[in-house]
């Protein structure tokens, strides 16, 4: 009896062990948003669980944003992973009066204008979605599994440059993290420094 | 040739690239730098940019045999904008040089260098700028010096190598996810600011460092994020009257400190400080003893000591021995489950088995079990008096009871945190793994020290009443203990998880009594072997069935409710966010780290904070109180935890008004007193400024 009392104590203390660990970004459960698009819509996380999902970071005044738009490689991704079923969220958080914000109708055009495939646009004007992810720069990418744990975070390729002529010979992160994800194989760079502008909170 | 970025009519930066000399000399190394100019308001970046932007680039093209050095980073301004994203980089103007070393000889009459910089220019936006670049030098004679003031300004402006021993002692040590920079040097304790800009490798993502300043010098925790087992990583430790005026200096972090080599990531403490911290564990371990969750415990082990009086010296000692025994090996367990843990690259927390709801349910089921015991409903040990006539085996029988007990207490003792206990294991989670062996060796020891008197000096025994029918009351009277001890674990679990959680953990507790009393009423040496394997299966299918029902499927299900909000309004829930934006307004403020199990916490808030006088004083001097309540482990509060350096709650915080980096930290076991000075200093130290 006295040994088995042990065993059990033992055993829960392994057990309790496990939760001492302080869940890094990439692993820890996306933070909830509720943000709306522009045409008015509002996104909520909750809506897309049993999804993937892509959240990026964007900034229509930003050259970085811009390489990747200019060049059509973050279309080309967007409509790519659409393909898939991957829900694919463009997030605006500049504040009203800084560089990038964007009124609905101003985000429609620059819709229209660049060929943004992404599912929609959210304008996060209070920043408050943005602050809730720890977005510092556009863009800035994240990747959440179906079950809502983000399983990336950080640049959206390896070459933190402006230039449009670096795209080609770059890794692609957030490609490499969704292939991996959806393949239900551990994603091998899981967190890199995003580079950018910073999100004009 | 200077060349300008212009943007929308405003030239933003003016390049050029210069040499410190008026001639080339054959085989002899000479500077280059790149000198941009900003206009007011814009920066380019360090090497390492921050949170966001790009370092600048040049990218040399040389005719071969040339040799170009690093690029050579005059030390940055720490800029922060809003969203809490900060960026290292120059305002004005920054001169970046490189040594260039021609080749021995040279047939040119003159050479042209060339160059390509770009580079991010940012203020309220920021764009990309870019140029060719070229110097061109006459080759031969002896050169003049060129350019000697900018040169010298950018020297100047270089950080330092880091300085001898005796003036700054370095020791780097991993902490979960956090980097940590002990820097013990009286001329950064002297310094108005201090702080650490970091340079990290490309895999490595880091967090905004967190600076604590003491008499001593200087600690940083850097957060990072990275798949390597790194425990330093490069920078540049920046001090002065204010890290971005003229006459500030930085020190580069020297390379030795951070290169994998073990034997210098080893901390470079005294050998006096880690006695000093040791002593501060065992006279920790000593007070666990009269902490409210040990007590009951340590009264079941009096009893044991008052049962054996009478009995041989050797006994006496054999079973405090196995008492001791018990609480070292816990101890030593712990202490190894943390070093994985540690190694493993988790965050490490003082009690953090109390965090979960499971291990306070399995806890529960345990302190029932034993009151049952003691109330007489089943045996455990058998009786001196059995009939086996084993007496080895019943002295044998008696020393894993006492072993038991020993962890048993040792068990219980963790949410206390005592006073001694949260600075000498605040000291030892940033220390190697051999140190928080030793701590918690010394812990062991101080709690064990009195029972090892009591086991060897037995003739004190003597002063304890003889044994006689009056045990048996006694033991039923500890029952009773162990049954309020059961209700503090219950309140616990209806902090972590409601009332709905409690109340089936108590249909699981229920089935419990009723499978001791089978074990008690049918499962004895008297009963038939056919009646006790019945009795067995049941009480086995009982339990089974009821943990798999209530445990596994009701308890699971109870929702984690959020932390109540206090009804008694003075006391606002604590984020991060909200303490921030208290401090941005200057107001003074007051944050009680504490959890639903921390009997230290409760005690304090009862006995202190919640009184009339504490909260009239902190009306009167205007202080904001903040409540974090680390019940569940809440990562946002762990994280302020260990900036502090404290593994656990209880943790008391005092920011006097409009000084944010000056946070005065209260003793754990607090006093009127205490608090109303504290508050009182505070509120003279607003009046004097």
């Amino acid at each position: 009896m006295k040994t088995n009392l042990l065993i059990t104590l033992f055993v829960t203390l392994a057990g309790s062990t496990l939760i001492a660990a302080e869940s890094p970004r990439v692993g820890a459960a996306a933070p909830a948003f509720s943000v709306a698009d522009t045409k008015g819509k509002t996104h909520t996380l909750a809506d897309y669980t049993g999804k993937w999902v892509v959240l990026e970071w964007f900034n229509p005044e930003c050259p970085f944003v811009k390489k990747h738009y200019g060049s059509g490689n973050m279309q080309k991704l967007q409509q790519e992973y659409a393909g898939k079923g991957v829900i694919w969220l463009s997030v605006d958080s500049s504040a009203a009066g800084k560089e990038g914000n964007l009124t609905p109708e101003a985000a429609g055009k620059i819709i229209s204008d660049w060929n943004i495939s992404s599912t929609a646009l959210l304008l996060d004007t209070d920043g408050k979605t943005g602050q809730a992810y720890g977005a510092k720069n556009t863009p800035h990418m994240f990747v959440i599994n179906p079950e809502g744990k983000i399983v990336y975070e950080g640049a959206i390729d390896s070459k933190p440059t402006a230039n449009p002529a670096d795209i080609g010979t770059a890794t692609n992160y957030v490609k490499a993290a969704l292939d991996e994800a959806m393949a239900g194989k551990p994603v091998s760079t899981a967190t890199t420094k995003p580079y950018g502008c910073s999100v004009k909170y | 040739m200077v060349e300008a970025q212009t943007y929308e009519g405003r030239e933003l930066v003016k390049a050029e690239l210069i040499a410190n000399t008026t001639a080339v000399t054959p085989g002899k190394p000479f500077k280059v730098g790149l000198l941009l100019r900003m206009a007011p308001g814009w920066h380019t970046y360090w090497k390492f940019p921050g949170d966001a932007g790009i370092p600048t680039e040049i990218k040399w093209s040389l005719p071969p045999e040339w040799k170009v050095g690093e690029i050579q980073w005059p030390t940055p301004l720490r800029l922060v904008e809003p969203g809490d994203i900060e960026i290292y980089g120059y305002h004005g103007e920054v001169l970046l040089t490189q040594e260039i070393t021609p080749p021995a000889s040279l047939s040119e009459r003159s050479v042209k260098l060339s160059a390509d910089a770009n580079w991010l220019v940012c203020e309220k936006i920021c764009i990309p700028g870019g140029t060719a670049l070229q110097v061109e030098l006459p080759v031969g004679g002896s050169g003049a010096a060129a350019n000697q003031e900018l040169f010298e300004r950018s020297e100047r402006s270089l950080p330092q190598p880091w300085p001898a021993g005796d003036v700054a002692r370095i020791s780097w040590s991993r902490n979960g996810n956090d980097l940590v920079l002990q820097i013990r040097s009286k001329v950064l304790a002297s310094q108005t600011a201090v702080e650490f800009h970091p340079l990290p490798p490309d895999n490595v993502v880091v967090a905004h460092p967190a600076t604590q300043r003491d008499a001593e010098g200087v600690t940083f925790r850097i957060p990072i994020q990275t798949s390597d087992k790194i425990a330093a990583i490069p920078g540049v430790v920046v001090f002065g009257a204010s890290t971005d005026a003229a006459d500030r200096n930085a020190w580069l972090v020297p390379a030795s400190a951070v290169s994998p080599s073990p034997a210098v990531v080893q901390p470079s403490i005294g050998a006096r400080t880690i006695a000093q911290f040791l002593l501060f564990g065992f006279l920790g371990g000593l007070i666990l003893n009269l902490m409210p969750c040990v007590l009951p415990v340590i009264s079941l082990k009096i009893f044991g000591f008052i049962q054996h009086a009478g009995q041989t010296r050797r006994r006496i000692l054999r079973s405090g021995l196995s008492f001791i025994a018990g609480i070292f090996v816990w101890f030593v367990g712990l202490a190894l489950v943390l070093i994985v843990l540690k190694n493993a690259g988790h965050a490490i927390t003082w009690a953090f088995q109390f965090t979960n709801p499971y291990f306070v349910l399995a806890m529960s089921v345990l302190v029932l079990v034993f009151a049952l015991n003691l109330f007489g409903v089943f045996e455990v040990a058998l009786p001196q008096s059995a009939n086996r006539g084993l007496l080895g085996w019943t002295s044998r029988e008696g020393d894993v009871g006492s072993f038991f007990q020993g962890i048993f207490a040792t068990v219980l003792a963790t949410p206390c945190t005592a006073p001694f206990l949260g600075t000498a294991l605040g000291f030892a989670f940033t220390q190697s793994a051999w140190i928080i062996m030793l701590m918690f060796v010394a812990i062991a020891a101080g709690m064990s020290a009195p029972y090892l008197l009591l086991s060897m000096q037995p003739a004190w025994l003597k002063f304890l009443p003889k044994p006689g029918a009056w045990m048996e009351r006694v033991k039923q009277l500890m029952g009773f203990l162990l049954l309020a001890t059961l209700l503090f674990l219950l309140s616990v679990l209806g902090a972590q998880r409601g009332l709905t959680a409690v109340i089936w953990t108590m249909c699981f507790l229920l089935i419990v009594s009723l499978a001791c009393w089978i074990k008690g009423a049918f499962i004895t040496p008297l009963a038939s072997t056919r009646a006790r394997l019945t009795a067995a299966v049941i009480a086995l299918l009982l339990l089974t069935a009821s943990g798999a029902y209530f445990v596994g499927a009701k308890f699971a299900e109870a929702k984690l409710e959020p932390v109540s909000a206090n009804s008694d309004t003075d006391w606002q829930t604590f984020t991060p966010e909200k303490l921030d934006a208290e401090l941005a307004r200057g107001s003074a403020v007051f944050v009680d780290f504490t959890a639903a199990w921390c009997v230290t916490c409760k005690f304090n808030e009862a006995t202190v904070l919640e009184t009339a006088a504490v909260r009239e004083a902190f009306r009167r001097h205007r202080i904001v109180k903040f409540k974090a309540d680390w019940t569940n482990a809440d990562p946002a509060i762990t994280k302020m935890l260990q900036q502090f350096g404290r593994p656990g709650v209880p943790l008391y915080v005092l920011y006097p008004a409009g000084k944010t980096d000056a946070p005065i930290l209260l003793p754990e076991l607090l006093t009127k007193n205490i608090v109303l000075e504290k508050l009182e200093t505070v509120a003279a130290r607003i009046a004097a400024d």
